[in-house]
């Protein structure tokens, strides 16, 4: 199967802080990834450098065929991208920040994508709030609307589910296990296990910026496991290490 | 009480010396008072063209104003914050976590502003001033109640804007009405003694003829405003969403002449709608200015023949290109990091906003060519400001990419900075004073302003995006 995203031996070092060490990890593209850690493990790290935020300190990476340190500006048009705890511009109202993107975007027609978006996430009443003015909750659906309103190849999230209600969590799962299975790939972080044994079809588990396992979660639940009890297992006897 | 209270000193030492960079913000009392001690010399050469009561009231008036700055950051403290290190918070904000009444901690804040300010600001100034008095025949005793009123000034800006804002926070239409009730009643006093009612502002009439009695009066009046404010405080804003129709669609139209016509409609929306182009062209452009112009005209007879306009002009370049910070101040990388866009392209756009802004120089420098009578050399001055104004720009986008608020107050950077362009207001301005039509020469600036635009774009697009 095709490749939509590769990693190999990439090292991110800040001064003498090894953010993440010599990861190596590819996934399949249509595949719903989950990249697993405890707080400050490298996960957002990771998710800068394959986007081109940052600059790996060695290694190299391609996401979509596109190498992410020649050419950063071409992987982050490619992909849709949920950066953690990032808000939509302040003075701009939400109807306006799409705009905005789609005119970086270049997306034609857009006025018919927000008003589904809109209807979807159920925020139509807040499109012309400014993005300052708006809840958690509504930045996050606006920071959701944007990373896919261009129907990406592969989206690359970092907490999908945080600061949703359930109803919207529940909304969300589906429409991304409906995203991947039209062919597309999304790459989510997360430290949520139970989202993600619901929701991944393979997993990656990072622990102090060094991958300790990756795998399909078919493996797993085939061995009778699950992957909270895994995950701490693995991370926990990490520790001890 | 006071571990909450010298928390919050440390806290806003944190905030300025993270902006700022420790050093340059640890020099910054001692250049208020080495401005106060050279300025005080200055005094009998200006009192030449400007009256002791008309020198007394500016310098009121500065210190009421930095007051109400100070108040005004102190309650939208979180606002910036949030913009310029991303997610942040303060301690007075911190109500909602600890077992500490939101009073108790207003009232810590306030506090905490008056010492540190005053330690700050006042204090270096008033013993500039004082060390200064015995040279520049002064009595000692007026010199020590020019802090006591410049530090009344200070209280009243700062609980005045308590007060309103405390006022605001409850109810808009009392707002308005205690606002028409002081116009009412200020344009009354007026219009009954017959004195230009700003003469009544009581720190000015203690250092007119200082008497216990008005000592008195204004410290109850301070401490009623603060009471009111104290007693007044909801930490929680109004919470009104502002809504607007979709303007930047129709802006971008009519930017589609521009490079990046969305990133041009976007930075033009957040000056307009935060209130910053108003705010920013009167408090840090027009008032420094019309400061300098006044404090230039002074030196009048020491510049050659039209010499005055042309270090206006120069003046006004300089202080023109700081507007690449007004555009830079609102956004932190994050928004732009999931989008396809370079750092060279924001800094593109946001020079081409820059360059729009500029119109403002260019009409400062025109009113200034007209009303002291140089309308024939208005054209070159106003290239000659603008040209500079650009070069100045494009050496602070080398420096400092999208995040001259920050760096520029890193001493190395502002080395450069003052060298870089000291070099060329010193050849540009002699070259001006040689011929005014001369300073027209100032075109060739375009030649190293492109240069270091261009080595900005490949410097910065070679680092690591951070806030900006």
């Amino acid at each position: 199967m095709a490749v939509a995203l590769e990693a190999k031996n990439l090292t991110k070092k800040y001064g003498d802080v090894i953010a993440v060490d010599n990861v190596s990890l590819s996934v399949e593209r249509g595949s719903l990834f989950g990249l697993l850690g405890p707080n400050g493990s490298g996960k957002t790290t990771m998710i800068k450098m394959l986007t081109g935020q940052t600059r790996p300190t060695s290694g190299s990476a391609s996401v979509l065929g596109v190498d992410v340190i020649k050419d950063p500006v071409g992987v982050r048009g490619q992909v849709g991208i949920i950066p953690e705890q990032e808000t939509p511009p302040s003075f701009l109202t939400a109807m306006e920040y799409l705009e905005f993107v789609a005119a970086v975007r270049k997306i034609p027609d857009i006025e018919t994508k927000e008003d589904w978006w809109f209807d979807f996430l159920d925020f139509a009443d807040k499109k012309n709030v400014l993005c300052k003015d708006l809840s958690r909750g509504t930045r996050q659906k606006l920071m959701f609307t944007q990373a896919f309103i261009h129907e990406p190849a592969l989206a690359l999230i970092d907490e999908p589910l945080i600061n949703f209600d359930p109803i919207m969590q529940d909304l969300v799962k589906d429409y991304l296990a409906g995203y991947v299975k039209k062919g597309r790939t999304i790459f989510i972080s997360t430290h949520i296990l139970e989202v993600a044994e619901e929701i991944c079809s393979g997993f990656a588990i990072l622990h102090k910026g060094t991958l300790l396992h990756t795998g399909p979660v078919a493996e797993l639940t085939a061995r009778g496991e699950h992957l909270p009890s895994f995950f701490l297992s693995l991370v926990r006897k990490d520790r001890h290490v | 009480m006071f571990e909450l209270f010298t928390n919050m000193v440390k806290e806003e030492w944190r905030v300025h010396s993270t902006m700022f960079g420790s050093l340059s913000f640890a020099l910054f009392p001692v250049m208020i008072f080495g401005i106060a001690l050279m300025g005080s010399f200055l005094i009998p050469l200006m009192r030449t063209t400007l009256p002791a009561g008309n020198l007394t009231l500016i310098i009121h008036a500065n210190y009421l104003m930095l007051g109400i700055m100070v108040g005004g950051f102190g309650l939208l403290g979180n606002e910036v914050m949030n913009r310029r290190f991303g997610q942040a918070s303060l301690l007075a904000f911190s109500a909602r976590s600890l077992p500490i009444s939101e009073k108790f901690i207003f009232l810590n804040f306030v506090i905490k502003d008056t010492v540190y300010y005053f330690f700050l600001w006042v204090l270096p100034f008033g013993f500039g001033y004082i060390l200064a008095s015995p040279f520049t025949g002064v009595p000692l005793e007026g010199a020590l109640l020019l802090l006591l009123t410049l530090t009344l000034s200070f209280l009243f800006g700062l609980c005045g804007v308590f007060f309103l804002s405390a006022i605001y926070a409850r109810s808009r239409p009392v707002l308005w009405l205690v606002l028409l009730a002081l116009g009412v009643g200020i344009g009354g006093l007026a219009a009954m003694t017959g004195t230009n009612p700003v003469l009544f502002f009581p720190p000015l009439l203690l250092n007119s003829a200082f008497t216990w009695v008005n000592f008195l009066i204004s410290c109850a009046v301070l401490a009623l405003l603060f009471g009111i404010a104290i007693v007044l405080f909801n930490p929680e804003s109004v919470g009104s969403e502002k809504t607007y129709r979709d303007s930047f669609a129709p802006l971008m139209q009519r930017f589609s002449f521009l490079p990046n016509p969305p990133l041009a409609a976007k930075d033009t929306l957040d000056l307009y709608r935060s209130g910053s182009l108003i705010g920013q062209t009167i408090f840090s452009f027009l008032l420094p200015l019309a400061v300098i112009w006044f404090f230039l005209s002074l030196l009048g007879p020491f510049f050659p023949p039209h010499g005055l306009l042309f270090i206006v002009a120069v003046t006004t370049g300089v202080i023109a290109s700081t507007m690449y910070t007004w555009v830079t101040m609102f956004d932190t990388f994050g928004p732009y990091a999931c989008l396809p866009v370079a750092v060279s392209t924001l800094i593109e756009s946001k020079l081409t906003t820059f360059a729009v802004l500029q119109a403002i120089p260019a009409i400062f420098i025109a009113v200034v060519a007209l009303f002291s009578g140089e309308a024939a050399y208005l054209v070159p001055a106003i290239v000659l400001g603008i040209s500079v104004s650009f070069y100045a720009v494009g050496v602070m986008a080398w420096l400092c990419g999208l995040s001259p608020n920050v760096l520029v107050y890193d001493v190395k950077v502002l080395f450069v900075y003052l060298i870089l362009v000291g070099i060329v207001l010193t050849i540009f301005t002699s070259v001006a004073f040689a011929n005014p039509y001369f300073a027209l020469s100032a075109v060739i600036l375009a030649i190293p302003t492109w240069l270091l635009v261009r080595k900005a774009k490949v410097r910065w697009d070679a680092v690591d995006p951070g806030g900006f």
